[in-house]
């Protein structure tokens, strides 16, 4: 007997529109997530607005839940971990367990969605003298998030609206020294998008983005950086800050204005680190106990570049930020694929069986 | 061809490509240049850049582009105004440019480029001082018409000198000459090193007289340690 | 406003300078340790690999690895500018070993580094430089004593030698051929130990035999930028210390000392020293210093002293106060390194071991604020110049300073 069901590991935004998809082809779906509550990052760290369209992450995100809460063939389990994986495409063998408590559960399933998703890059980690363990006003774009959608956006260590913030791009991205070469993808996005936030919330304050290339794709570009230029005045420098230090009770930043070619020195009251991807402890577990290849930086590797939810074993595929950084656009798309290689496999061996 | 006008067209372009082969044949330059994107954090790091025009971005910029006319005018115009205090090093591509400086700066004492010796002028003593005793600097070296800008205390300490030696307790320390006692056996092993290693060469590219005293100092120890200089 | 009132002191301890985050290093992204292949290269019969002798106190650096740091059995590989110009620094370093009963050995079979000149005028190569380093490291293994380098420079460009040295095998045969003909052995250490990191090893026992109170004072550091800039992985970091996002060394012993450690906005920048500049270009040194140092310690945190832990930053920042103070700069800050500083606070004499009355900034308030009678300590030791004038003494003698 072939297992009828698609195993979906993580409830972020790729995990539950790819169990949507499967419920709606009318199959059964298992979705575990460690967590106990689904919606992934944007939810876990409060996420203000999504950067395509503005569109509040929350109300989004619930869409997304009740679409596969509602669908009768998916089975949602919280805080459960995948421990154990043997067998092959088509009949693979899960063993499940109830976060803290170890209890498990063994079922078959024919095939597995990955969507173990990313985790914020630690500044800690910077070869910058960034200082966000000395600073509480050094925050990253995650912190900024949630002040954004509490509408509250103020110097922490005063609680009162900044007058000058910045932003510093790049920060655990496309760096030799802590071992991420790769670009986040969506860093200057969303910067882009929370500058505009601070100058809506915060009108008096001035906002600098400290950038080296600035990678607005698509319609980035006339949608969030001619905006944040043209209406609302956000300031963009070519030039990334090496040092980030207090004087007085305000923090300078240094750097170089490399288009006017001239060292830098400025007051902020707020700066925001536009932390990148790195791949969440679920996905590098993950990636081992189904035996999947990682790439350098600890991502799930794909290695065919025609199919971009392979992963190096047949019958398990991948979606969203477990693959490498990505957008929610690109991780919707994946999922949707994903969906459909999953569930057209799960279909191909009931029909073989008949 | 490089982007721009050629500041030293009299020298010609195979002499240029022939320095900078030389600066890419150094076993360190791989590790000390990757590639650079301009993000400016080794100008806001350095020193130099805040009283020079210099900037160790420029320098990677032109080496990464191998830009032979730019890098020969780095080579005579910038490399001796950085402070190789390797600020720079935290560069994220990994580069350093204050280690390409080190190598630019080699290749020009090593084929005795004008602004090398330039450059040089003035420092001679101090290259005789530690290639042939061993310590860079020595207490007889603090003399007010050599360090002016110090003020009186330069004066103090060089009018009693051989006394306040005498008063530190580290038996090692009461040299006014060199900086601590340093063995004769050592300071031959130190000649053989120079000598073994082509740096007398270099010495004799920038500076035939210091090369010819230098010479001399080293032959006479070494030939009475049984050495053929 | 007066020198005496500066425009925002840090109302705070710097070293406090902690989020409302505490940051973990994690293991798993820690670079590969370099002592995988300083092992494996010994494995091959490469070289020898001289071990921190024990007794050691481990200390973590940057990416969290344990580094062993030796408390006695060293050799003391000392400074070309800190035995030349400021005798004091060096001579407090062998009596916080005397005071601490550690054995050590101050060679004369040592040379200088020779990286001050390489830095300043690129008159030798990577080999020759390599050859120069083994050649201690060798004569440090044949006395059975662990090299502890006093010279920031002198440790940085070691660090960048083992580099090359573990990449680069062709250099590395052809180093080890020099050696040959020295009849010498090609001899890595372990850990390449700056004398501060000893100190920081140290620093509670120094703390415990302290004797003079530093509570009043308020102190700025300069931290060497050849310590923790150049090959970065193996400088002291804590995570009680700058939120474990700078470096510990130095700060972490004024913290034990007592003293209060004030931050200031131009931390992390170099001191201006420039290696030829200091020697043939001083009008940069002397700018740097003042303009972009000592002035900003000055207004920022009005500082009794600059502490700091390396040859060139005490002689840079020392001696360029003298034209700026000239020209009506707002500078007077003292300068003088950890060693000095933890061994006045352990009751040292300010001239008989910190020979002070090399340094160039005025440096009794900061001795009246210590509690120490300058005039009583310069006439002792005018009395010991007399004798050693007159013949009745040859040296002054470390019994002598210990009397």
């Amino acid at each position: 007997m072939t297992a009828d069901t698609t195993l979906i590991i993580g409830g972020g935004p790729a995990g539950l529109e790819a169990a949507r998809l499967i419920g709606d082809l009318g199959q059964k779906a298992i979705l575990v997530e460690k967590r106990d509550a689904l919606g992934g990052i944007p939810i876990a760290e409060h996420y203000a607005a999504l950067t395509h369209g503005f569109r509040s992450a929350e109300e989004a995100m619930n869409e997304l839940i009740a679409a596969a809460r509602a669908n009768p063939t998916v089975d949602i389990r919280l805080s459960t971990e995948v421990v154990e994986c043997s067998g092959a495409a088509g009949d693979f063998r899960v063993k499940l367990a109830k976060a803290g408590n170890g209890a498990g559960e063994t079922l078959s399933v024919g095939s597995i969605i990955v969507a173990t998703g990313f985790q914020h890059f630690d500044p800690g980690r910077e070869t910058q003298m960034y200082g966000y363990y000395e600073y509480d006003d050094v925050i990253t774009l995650a912190d900024a998030e949630k002040m954004l959608k509490e509408n509250k956006f103020v110097t922490p260590s005063k609680g009162t609206p900044p007058e000058r913030v910045c932003f510093i791009q790049c920060v655990g991205s496309r760096d030799r020294q802590i071992g991420n070469e790769y670009c986040s993808k969506v860093c200057c996005g969303i910067s882009s998008k929370q500058a505009i936030e601070v100058r809506q919330q915060v009108p008096g304050a001035k906002v600098f983005i400290f950038y080296i290339d600035m990678r607005m794709y698509g319609y980035w570009e006339n949608e969030i950086y001619w905006p944040a230029q043209e209406k609302y005045h956000v300031q963009y420098v070519k030039g990334i800050i090496t040092e980030i230090i207090r004087k007085g009770d305000r923090l300078l930043v240094r750097g170089e204005d490399t288009t006017m070619g001239r060292p830098m020195e400025v007051p902020m009251d707020v700066v925001v680190l536009a932390v990148g991807m790195e791949p969440s402890k679920g996905t590098k577990d993950v990636a081992k106990i189904l035996g999947l290849q990682q790439n350098k930086y600890n991502f799930i590797e794909v290695p065919h570049g025609l199919d971009p939810t392979a992963t190096s074993a047949p019958g398990i595929f991948v979606a969203g930020a477990a693959a490498g950084p990505k957008d929610l656009d690109d991780t919707m798309s994946m999922a949707g694929a994903a969906a459909m290689k999953a569930a057209a496999l799960v279909a191909k061996k009931a029909r073989a069986v008949a | 061809m490089g982007l721009f006008a050629d500041k030293y067209p009299d020298v010609p372009y195979e002499e240029k490509s022939r320095l900078w082969e030389q600066v890419k044949a150094d076993p360190r330059f791989p590790t000390y240049l990757y590639g650079c994107y301009e993000c400016g954090i080794c100008v806001a790091a350095c020193p130099s850049a805040r009283f020079y025009d210099f900037s160790p971005r420029k320098i990677a910029q032109a080496a990464a582009r191998e830009d032979i006319e730019l890098i020969f005018e780095q080579m005579n115009d910038d490399v001796w105004n950085c402070s190789q205090c390797f600020s720079c090093n935290r560069c994220p591509r990994q580069n350093s440019p204050g280690g390409i400086i080190t190598v630019l700066r080699e290749v020009s004492v090593k084929n005795g480029l004008k602004s090398a010796k330039q450059a040089l002028e003035g420092y001679s003593r101090i290259i005789y001082k530690i290639m042939g005793t061993g310590t860079q600097v020595s207490p007889d070296m603090l003399q007010p018409d050599a360090f002016p800008d110090w003020g009186p205390q330069v004066r103090a300490v060089s009018a009693d000198l051989d006394v306040w030696r005498r008063a530190l307790p580290p038996e090692t320390l009461h040299t006014t000459s060199t900086g601590w006692q340093v063995d004769d056996k050592t300071i031959i092993e130190l000649y053989l090193i120079w000598h073994h290693t082509g740096v007398m060469d270099m010495i004799a590219e920038v500076d035939e007289g210091l090369h010819m005293i230098l010479n001399d100092v080293m032959e006479e120890k070494l030939e009475e340690a049984g050495y053929e200089a | 406003m007066t020198a005496n009132a500066p425009a925002s002191i840090i109302p705070y301890n710097a070293v406090n300078t902690k989020s409302s985050r505490t940051f973990e290093r994690q293991a798993e992204y820690a670079p590969e340790d370099f002592h995988d292949h300083l092992f494996e290269l010994e494995a091959e019969g490469e070289w020898i690999v001289q071990r921190v002798p024990e007794p050691y106190v481990e200390v973590m650096t940057k990416f969290g690895r344990k580094k062993k740091i030796p408390l006695e059995l060293t050799w003391h590989h000392k400074s070309c500018g800190q035995c030349g110009h400021i005798p004091g620094y060096s001579t407090a370093i062998f009596w916080l070993n005397r005071k601490l009963n550690f054995k050590y050995i101050d060679p004369t079979d040592q040379t200088s580094c020779t990286a001050w000149n390489y830095y300043a005028s690129a008159t030798s190569n990577a080999p020759a430089q390599a050859g120069v380093a083994m050649r201690n490291f060798a004569a440090a293994y044949e006395t059975g004593y662990f090299p502890l380098i006093h010279c920031g420079t002198s440790y940085g460009h070691y660090k960048e030698v083992r580099e090359e040295m573990m990449h680069h095998a062709e250099m590395r045969h052809q180093v080890r051929d020099v050696m040959k003909k020295l009849g010498k052995p090609l001899v890595m250490p372990e850990e390449i130990v700056h004398y501060s990191e000893w100190i920081h090893a140290v620093r509670d026992r120094i703390a415990a035999l302290q004797t003079r109170d530093f509570s009043n004072l308020a102190v700025t550091v300069h931290p060497a930028c050849h310590y923790y800039k150049l090959v970065q992985e193996d400088a002291i970091y804590d995570p009680d210390i700058y939120g474990g996002q700078r470096t510990a060394t130095v700060s972490a012993l004024i913290v034990a000392l007592g003293a209060q450690v004030r931050d200031y906005s131009t931390w992390f920048d170099c001191c201006g020293f420039g290696f030829r500049h200091i020697l043939v270009q001083r009008d940069f040194t002397r700018s740097f210093a003042t303009r972009r140092k000592i002035q900003v310690m000055k207004q920022e945190a009005n500082p009794d002293v600059v502490i700091t832990h390396d040859t060139g930053c005490v002689t840079t920042l020392d001696k360029s106060q003298f034209v700026g103070a000239a020209h009506g700069l707002d500078v007077g800050v003292p300068v003088m390194s950890d060693a000095q500083f933890a061994a006045l606070a352990m009751g040292a004499h300010p001239y008989r071991v910190c020979q002070l009355h090399w340094h160039s900034t005025e440096y009794r308030p900061l001795l009246e604020k210590m509690g120490i009678d300058h005039e009583k300590a310069w006439a002792e030791f005018q009395e010991d110049l007399k004798d050693l004038k007159s013949g009745k003494k040859e040296y002054l003698t470390w019994e002598d300073v210990d009397a």
